[in-house]
């Protein structure tokens, strides 16, 4: 309880920060990274960021927000490739799934249910294991 | 008359494709048992994107944190 009531005020502060000038993308990234660290925002094998359950108008916004920032940078690099942005997405979910999911923090492979992760490495989709590291 | 001018234009792309025909038999020959090859290099090929894919994976996450905050 204490926690999240520190997260909520972590939250406020950089949020006032954001309407204190601080660029917006850092304020956005604190919305996220907060919502992330309470487990309602998390990793997605495709790529991309999900919400899980109920969240608030400015974490919705601002995962949204992101989730078009990533795609335009999948579509970009899908391009020079001449790939599918699907397929850039979803390789560069294996990596965020991999390497930027921290201990309790949530996410989610396909359509299957959100999960937390635990000490160990994430069980990643087979596709993922082709190029491990 | 335009019956026969159509006859002799239906004989001459008969001939055409008749020759042609003859003249790609050797090419169908070869080109049938290339086909498993073919799956084989695209199996490759795509193994090689994926790989290829990682770095670029990789370098995205690196040259713009912002994207991808933790």
């Amino acid at each position: 309880m204490t926690s999240r009531i520190s997260k909520t005020a972590f939250a406020a502060v950089l949020l006032g920060l954001g309407a204190l000038g601080a660029s917006p993308a850092m304020a956005q990234d604190a919305v996220i990274s907060a919502a992330k660290a309470a487990g309602t925002v998390g990793e997605q094998a495709d790529g991309y960021l999900g919400i899980k359950g109920n969240v608030s108008g400015d974490v919705r916004s601002a995962v949204d927000a992101l989730n078009i920032k990533r795609r335009a940078a999948y579509t970009d690099l899908a391009a020079k490739r001449g790939v599918t942005v699907q397929d850039m997405a979803a390789v560069t979910g294996c990596q965020t799934l991999a390497g930027r999911v921290s201990q309790g923090q949530i996410y989610r492979i396909g359509t299957g249910d959100w999960q937390a992760k635990g000490a160990g490495p994430i069980a990643l989709p087979d596709y993922c294991a082709t190029a491990a590291k | 008359m335009m019956g026969y001018g159509i006859w002799i234009g239906r004989t001459a792309r008969w001939s055409t494709g008749l020759l042609l025909a003859g003249m790609a038999g050797g090419c169908i020959q070869v080109r049938a048992p290339e086909k498993p090859i073919e799956i084989n290099l695209n199996v490759k090929i795509q193994q090689e994107v994926v790989v290829r894919l990682q770095q670029d994976a990789k370098d995205l996450i690196q040259n713009n944190p912002e994207l991808f905050p933790q």
